[in-house]
């Protein structure tokens, strides 16, 4: 845990309680529906806005970290999990049940702008509609797209054929406004600066962005639904590799293993603990060394030393990564109550290794600054540019990196301990500069963070006794949680927060599970900063926010 | 590429005739010598480009590069050429046909004429007419106007974007250069190339008994330093390959242009790097001047060795953002080359 006490003027306001927080908003709360991380308020549909502002000013829960929609045989659901950026074990959540046959309900896009894509992701896949939302459109799937596929009653063998004239025909032919300078222009999902299959959709007045708007889904993969139709003691596990894929496989089954560690209240060996925390960091730094190397090229053009530097150092990270997991990429390491297998023998060689990356890490890192955050014109291209004020990064939900370079110190890793992280020796970095070169020295110190991190669980590793190594705790073959359970659980990601939504229906397979993934969150600020700024400048922006669209899509 | 041929030998003849009238010595024009330098360059930019390029670029990032097809994988040029020359020319829809042909032509052709006056050294020098140095300046600007055909007549919007930051960049480091190749001229008195690579024979200084030469990087340090950062921008390299950029613009003005063009625009590029090059070498670095090798020989690494710094500064600067590029072009070097431009008529009004 830093050393590092959190500033006592920081305090939440009084109402923290549960029973506090309900008196707050007692005028609209139906019943309570609480969740085993957080109190559950039922509100009217009607009453979302008013619950929702009034817990934000005043029991100052002022993160929405995620929305979650379901159906139930009798209603539809839609969930707000609120927290507070002070103090993330800070919960609440409000539950807003609206009927089968009209299922309508206030958007919450107004008092939490980052509400809005939540919302039509909900409204995308289970079908919940949000009156007064401003965009109340698709997001992941195409605009066509028949049905809800996470409703009850969605056919899967219906045919998803749409007539060409019901498609927006991508190769319009031009149109020229007799008024109006501005022009459009597609950036993406062809192109090279968009890091993977995004869309902009993109305003320009000359060379300025007059508006963007990201178009995703382009890699959704129904993640969310085949974790739904998998056992939460074997079949999951595997697939959080593939949401954040660079590389940051073991940070995303943390995410999954702590919410179902909860919720079935599986043990976890301190021992298996240590080795966790010691392949998240490692994970963490191959994640952050992609994205300075990416924001390197998407700065310096594709002929770069910085990126081949960046990965060369990577490299070394997925090596260890391969020595202690069997896999490079899609590690498949973590188990319930544990990991799957102890350190490689012989273990000196393993520590060996680790040990000789930490001690050409400083040398390297001490290159980066040189060519990046010491270069004059990187600071000149990434100084006040893609600004984002807290307030705004906090109305969007953005955590992480983004976040810490807006100087919102918000760590899960200190603020809501999990692993071994409180009995480490080790700092929150942030920085106040809000821009696009804020984003990136914070990833570029935090690798240092990480080393710190990672050279202490060697050290306890080295000298654990020999007849205390227990990997894995006693888990059952099948996990049953009780009927109804619920539970929202977060890590902190490579990108940020990444939570998962649980409820169980009393089988061995989860009846909802929501992922709740930073990149998402991230990437809706990108219109707030790049709004009015060069393309370079919007680029550069999108580089800094370090989104994964497998992440994003899902 | 016969067209620029020809054109070479038209230039050559104007050459001569100038030299006639200015009573200088004209050396019979010659279309052997026309077509060796228009090949040697060609060479040039073909190993430049598919091989040395990726090998100079591979050292800065701790690679190897091509080393699979001949010796040192040198024959990955015959490879390439085969590659890209037999790859479909792929004409997008609505592209404005005569002057979407004609621009993948005009930028190298440009560059390859600017080379009829620049003295390789060892006699070969295709014209030296009095004015050589703006007629240099003059051909190698025609490459913009190049670029502005490829950006416009794609139609594409990120082809019309590089066009028009060809067009608003151009001012800002055009005429930076060439002031600042004019206080060059001002030194030597004459515009002439061959003349502006003998005044840089004579001896500056001697230092124990050697005898530093009078090449204008060590009589002006500071605008050979200028000469140079302009000369990335002529050439579109980091941190000032603005009109590309690809990352931001996908590859700008030549997003559109497949096969035989693109090889075309490439070589173009790579000519343009060694015109460059070679423009600095004359006015700054003695020319073809040099101890023990021949003249030709050190012109030659002169102009490689000016190529290898642009591939430096493109493995290790980042690229200046267009407007920021215009402010450095417009309220720095334009700033700095007026300044040394009268500084240096000062200076030699009062010496001479």
């Amino acid at each position: 845990m830093s050393l590092e006490e959190p500033d006592p003027t920081d305090a939440v306001p009084a109402a923290t309680s549960a029973d506090a927080m309900e008196a707050l908003v007692s005028e609209h709360v139906l019943s309570r529906d609480d969740h085993l991380n957080a109190p559950g308020y039922v509100v009217r549909p009607d009453a979302v806005q008013d619950t929702l502002s009034t817990l934000r000013t005043e029991a100052g829960l002022d993160h929405l970290s995620c929305v979650t929609a379901q159906e139930y045989e009798d209603r539809y659901e839609s969930i707000y999990h609120l927290k507070s950026y002070d103090d993330p074990t800070h919960e609440a959540s409000v539950v807003v049940p609206t009927p089968k046959d009209d299922p309508r309900s206030q958007t919450a896009e107004p008092v939490f702008r980052t509400a809005d894509w939540h919302e039509r992701e909900a409204y995308d896949l289970v079908g919940i509609e949000y009156e007064d939302h401003p965009d109340p459109r698709r997001i992941l799937l195409p605009e066509t797209w028949q049905g809800h596929p996470l409703s009850l009653n969605y056919d899967q063998e219906r045919p998803q054929i749409v007539p060409l004239s019901e498609h927006a025909n991508p190769l319009q032919d031009d149109q020229r406004g007799d008024e109006g300078e501005t022009m459009f222009l597609n950036i993406g999902p062809h192109h090279p600066a968009t890091h993977g299959v995004l869309h902009l959709k993109t305003t320009l007045d000359g060379e300025q962005v007059v508006d963007v708007d990201p178009d995703i889904g382009y890699l959704h993969r129904c993640e969310e639904q085949i974790c739904q139709n998998g056992t939460y003691r074997y079949q999951i596990m595997p697939y959080p590799d593939r949401w954040d894929y660079i590389s940051a496989g073991l940070l995303n089954e943390w995410a999954y293993a702590r919410a179902i560690e909860d919720m079935a209240e599986i043990e976890v060996p301190e021992y298996a603990q240590v080795i966790r925390t010691l392949g998240a960091e490692l994970c963490r730094i191959a994640a952050h060394m992609l994205a300075i190397g990416t924001f390197a090229l998407d700065v310096y053009g594709d002929f770069t030393a910085i990126f081949m530097y960046a990965v060369r150092d990577r490299e070394k990270v997925q090596n260890i990564l391969e020595d202690l997991t069997g896999q490079r990429l899609m590690f498949n390491y973590f188990r319930l109550g544990g990991v799957v297998w102890d350190l490689p023998e012989p273990r000196e060689d393993f520590f060996e290794t680790i040990r000789d990356f930490l001690d050409d890490l400083p040398q390297a890192l001490e290159e980066y600054h040189d060519l990046i955050s010491q270069n004059e014109i990187l600071q000149v291209r990434t100084v006040d540019t893609g600004v984002l004020p807290p307030e705004v990064a906090k109305s969007y939900g953005a955590t992480g990196p983004v976040a810490r370079g807006s100087g919102i110190d918000y760590d899960l890793r200190r603020d809501d301990p999990y692993g071994y992280y409180d009995e480490l020796d080790w700092d929150v970095v942030t920085d106040d500069g809000c821009d696009n070169y804020s984003r990136l020295f914070v990833r570029l110190r935090e690798l240092e963070e990480s080393a710190k991190i990672i050279e202490q669980c060697v050290d306890l590793l080295e000298d654990w006794p020999e007849d205390n190594r227990t990997i894995q705790s006693n888990v059952p073959r099948t996990i049953r949680p009780e009927d109804d359970a619920e539970i929202y659980r977060a890590v902190e990601g490579a990108k940020g927060e990444l939570g998962i939504y649980l409820r169980s229906d009393g089988t061995e397979k989860p009846a909802r599970f929501k992922i709740r993934s930073p990149c998402f969150s991230n990437l809706q600020t990108l219109p707030e900063m790049s709004n009015g700024e060069y393309i370079p400048d919007l680029v550069a922006s999108l580089g800094s926010l370090d989104i994964v669209l497998g992440e994003v899509d899902r | 590429m016969k067209a620029s041929w020809v054109l070479l030998q038209n230039g050559n003849a104007t050459g001569n005739a100038t030299n006639a009238t200015a009573g200088g010595v004209a050396r019979p024009p010659s279309a052997p010598l026309a077509d060796s330098i228009a090949g040697m360059l060609g060479l040039d930019g073909a190993v430049a480009g598919p091989w040395a390029k990726r090998k100079i670029t591979a050292a800065f990032t701790d690679r190897i590069a091509v080393n699979r097809v001949g010796p040192f994988g040198l024959l990955i040029i015959v490879a390439d050429a085969v590659r890209l020359l037999s790859k479909e020319l792929i004409v997008p829809d609505g592209v404005d046909r005569p002057a979407w042909d004609i621009a993948p032509i005009v930028i190298p052709f440009s560059a390859l004429l600017g080379f009829a006056v620049i003295p390789f050294g060892s006699g070969l020098q295709l014209a030296d007419p009095e004015t050589g140095l703006v007629f240099a300046f003059a051909a190698a600007s025609i490459a913009s106007l190049g670029v502005v055909m490829a950006g416009y007549a794609s139609n594409n919007k990120y082809s019309l974007l590089g066009g028009l930051r060809a067009i608003a960049s151009n001012i800002a480091y055009e005429i930076p250069l060439i002031v600042t190749a004019a206080s060059v001229v001002i030194f030597a008195g004459t515009l002439q190339m061959s003349e502006i690579v003998a005044v840089q024979q004579q001896t500056l200084i001697e230092i124990g008994g050697v005898a530093i030469p009078q090449w204008f990087a060590f009589v002006n340090p500071f605008a050979f330093a200028l000469f140079i950062l302009a000369n990335l921008a002529e050439i579109g390299r980091n941190p000032f390959d603005i009109p590309e950029a690809p990352t931001e613009i996908v590859a700008g003005f030549q997003t559109e242009y497949s096969s035989v063009y693109f090889v075309l625009l490439y070589l173009g590029e790579f000519i343009h790097i060694f015109l460059g090059g070679a423009l600095a070498a004359a006015l700054f670095l003695g020319g073809p001047s040099g101890p023990v090798l021949p003249g030709f020989v050190w012109f030659y690494i002169k102009m490689w060795a000016f190529f290898l710094f642009t591939q430096w500064a493109r493995s290790a600067v980042p690229r200046l953002r267009v407007d920021q590029f215009l402010d450095a072009g417009w309220k720095g070097m334009l700033v700095l080359s007026f300044a040394n431009l009268v500084l240096t008529a000062i200076l030699v009004g009062v010496i001479v």
